[in-house]
């Protein structure tokens, strides 16, 4: 049962700030994500709680133990690597086996405990190989026994599914996730793809340029993103952000009046979200809507996207029923489900209470 | 009809000004050297080289300055390739520490290698002179001796100051080889054998070294070969001196074939010098088991 509490962590490489007074608490038996785009500093958080970079300035805590200034093999942890790191010129079992080793497991003990994993993992009869006679996802279960044999306080992956193909990848975040249920040890698994966070995880931690966004189920930062950035980050195809005005209380878009009333206190100037799942094509004219031609149609599968622009350089993007028809350059409407929209103070990127009884969307397909 | 090459025809082409000069160069002497083995050839009558079987290698196996040289080559190329391999890792393993400005030394690391030998052997002999050498008066103005060092004229001392030379030379070659080698070496192997609580020590023996075994493999035959043979280094620093206490298989076949006239003793000589390297280096790379990994793949 271990917490791990980050407090006001940064780190620099020379005058590069990575990390920015970053403050993180994962709680005990949870699978936690960090999601960020890239080098938004995901790996560094990482290897500094796996003691393989030394911080700045700031403090790492598991449970009530101070870890920051402990190498890594006294933390107790276990990192599967993106590359999976495995040592080539030892064969599966020594690979697993070698945390094992070096701490002086007995022979006998050890071979007993890589031989558990290994049949847990269905890699019993790879453990006479050389990591090079493996295929890519058979590394990456050795990478995982290596993890798992020790039974650590924290398991640390680094993006372990990038190097997988996708049906691979679709399977083996199911294992993964599986493996987390029935261990139950805290988890922090770094990724940039979204589909990994939303599906595996108890808590998704989004990142930007070395400070923590949003930290929430993966429902919540789906359906109530805290500020622009995660907004835009979360979900395909990505959230329509437009600029939006508190007429006296009611939201408009580019002078059509919407169904909304802008939060008591909202600036005049706005940035309204809304998912394109939640854009309705309706008729020029019918109230409540904003008119605009047909700009670019997508088919992408069952569904249709498309993109309406509603004023010179400003479009909404809709999707719907792959059977609804569209031309380009139709004139047409579109209704935003007023449930469904965001509010942003664009000075500040924080997102707007609205408390008129909304109901909290569902997390994506 | 235009006159057309096969492909074929094209690669032998371009590959026949280096097989002409690898004949001249390279066949053309061994197989000489193994005919002359087998004549008596006096330079001074280069018209009489009568047939003598294998009378050449029974005076050499009989004589007992083959016999001292052998010993000695032996003493000199050992010591001299443990030293530069054992060095030349050590030296390795610090310049691929990320410190800022390794990169000169890694520069200036080649220069012993670049500058000519005869250069580096008077140079040598001037700063190990007994008398009015700078190592002896270093070495004295410090307190480390209280008497002048005879660093070329006594036997051990004179082998020693040779080795030193040798192995001053070329551990740079080792350390180039090695550090390309490490610098392969992914560092998140370094990092998971953290993690899994390996020590700097440990890292080393069970990361680093085993991934530099076959390359190691490959530096000790090279350098064990290239030692053996050499030849300029002994002969212009002590001239196989004092006495024939430095002599080597090389300085003992140019001795033969230069000093005493006797093409074909030191023919058989260098015959002799090729046999042993050659059962040498198989034994080693046998042992060492290079190339191994590759064909199980
Ligand atoms: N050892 C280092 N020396 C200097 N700069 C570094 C070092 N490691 C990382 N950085 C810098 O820190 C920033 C964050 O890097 P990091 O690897 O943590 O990003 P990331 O979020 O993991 O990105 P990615 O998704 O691409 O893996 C980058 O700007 C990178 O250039
Ligand atoms: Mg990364």
């Amino acid at each position: 049962m271990t917490d791990v509490a980050i407090r006001r962590l940064s780190k620099s490489f020379g005058a590069n700030r990575v990390l920015k007074a970053l403050d993180l608490t994962v709680p005990s038996r949870q699978f936690v994500t960090l999601l960020g785009p890239s080098g938004c500093g995901k790996t560094t958080l990482l290897r500094l709680i796996a003691g393989l970079e030394q911080p700045s300035e700031g403090e790492i805590r598991f449970g009530e133990r101070r870890v920051d200034g402990l190498p890594p093999g006294e933390r107790n942890i276990a990192m599967v690597f993106q590359s999976y790191a495995l040592y080539p010129t030892m064969d599966v079992a020594r690979n697993i086996g070698y945390g094992l080793e070096v701490r002086g497991t007995p022979k006998a003990e050890r071979r007993e405990r890589v031989g558990a994993v290994a049949r847990v993992l269905e890699i019993l009869h790879l453990l006479a190989r050389k990591p090079r006679q493996l295929s890519g996802g058979q590394r990456q279960r050795v990478a995982l026994g290596r993890a798992m044999v020790r039974k650590p306080d924290i398991f640390l992956m680094d993006e372990p599914l990038s190097n997988l193909d996708a049906k691979l990848r679709a399977a083996m975040r199911g294992e993964l996730r599986r493996f987390h249920l029935d261990l139950g040890t805290t988890t922090i698994y770094v990724t940039h793809d979204q589909l990994e966070a939303m599906t595996m995880s108890d808590l998704v931690v989004v990142m930007n340029e070395g400070v923590v966004l949003q930290i929430g189920t993966p429902e919540e930062v789906y359906a109530r993103p805290a500020n622009l950035f995660v907004a835009g980050f979360i979900g395909t195809p990505p959230m329509n952000l437009v600029p939006a005005r508190n007429e006296g209380g009611r939201v408009t878009v580019e002078g059509h009046p919407l169904p909304v009333a802008a939060p008591a206190g909202a600036p005049a100037e706005l940035i309204l979200g809304i998912r394109p799942q939640d854009v309705s094509m309706a008729a020029p004219g019918e109230p409540g809507t904003i008119p605009g031609k047909v700009w670019m149609v997508e088919l992408i599968g069952s569904e249709r996207l498309i993109e309406v622009e509603i004023a010179p350089k400003l479009r909404v993007t809709a999707q719907v029923r792959a059977s609804h028809r569209a031309a380009l350059d139709d004139a047409v409407a579109v209704r935003l489900d007023p449930a469904q929209i965001h509010l942003f103070d664009p000075a500040s990127g924080r997102a707007l209470a609205r408390d008129a009884g909304r109901e909290t969307g569902a997390p994506p397909a | 009809m235009r006159f057309r090459l096969s492909d074929r025809q094209v690669g032998v082409l371009f590959m026949l000004p280096l097989l002409l000069a690898v004949a001249l160069f390279l066949v053309w002497p061994i197989v000489e050297a193994v005919r002359l083995s087998f004549v008596r050839y006096n330079p001074l009558r280069p018209d009489d080289q009568p047939f003598v079987g294998l009378d050449n290698y029974l005076f050499v196996l009989e004589d007992p300055l083959f016999w001292e040289s052998f010993r000695q080559a032996l003493v000199w190329t050992g010591v001299s390739t443990v030293a530069q391999a054992a060095i030349g890792v050590g030296l390795a393993l610090l310049l691929h520490q990320p410190l800022r400005g390794i990169n000169a030394f890694r520069g200036l690391l080649l220069f012993p290698y670049i500058v000519p030998t005869v250069v580096i052997a008077l140079n040598w002999r001037w700063l190990f002179n007994a008398e009015i050498g700078i190592v002896n008066h270093l070495l004295l103005s410090a307190g480390i001796i209280s008497e002048r060092v005879a660093w070329l004229s006594t036997p051990d001392m004179a082998m020693a100051s040779a080795i030193l030379l040798n192995v001053w030379k070329y551990t740079p070659f080792v350390v180039i080889v090695v550090l390309a080698r490490l610098q392969t070496i992914p560092t998140e192997l370094y990092d998971a054998a953290r993690v899994d609580g390996a020590g700097a020590l440990r890292r080393f023996r069970d990361i680093t070294l085993p991934q530099l075994a076959e390359v190691l493999a490959v530096v000790v035959v090279f350098r064990t070969i290239w030692t053996f043979n050499k030849f300029e280094e002994i002969y212009l620093l002590t001239r196989g001196g004092p006495g024939t206490s430095t002599y080597n298989l090389a300085l003992y076949a140019f001795d033969q074939a230069m000093a005493n006239l006797r093409m074909g003793v030191g023919a058989a000589s260098g015959v002799i010098m090729l046999a042993l390297l050659l059962a040498g280096s198989l034994l080693y790379i046998r042992l060492t088991g290079f190339g191994r990994e590759d064909r199980a793949a």
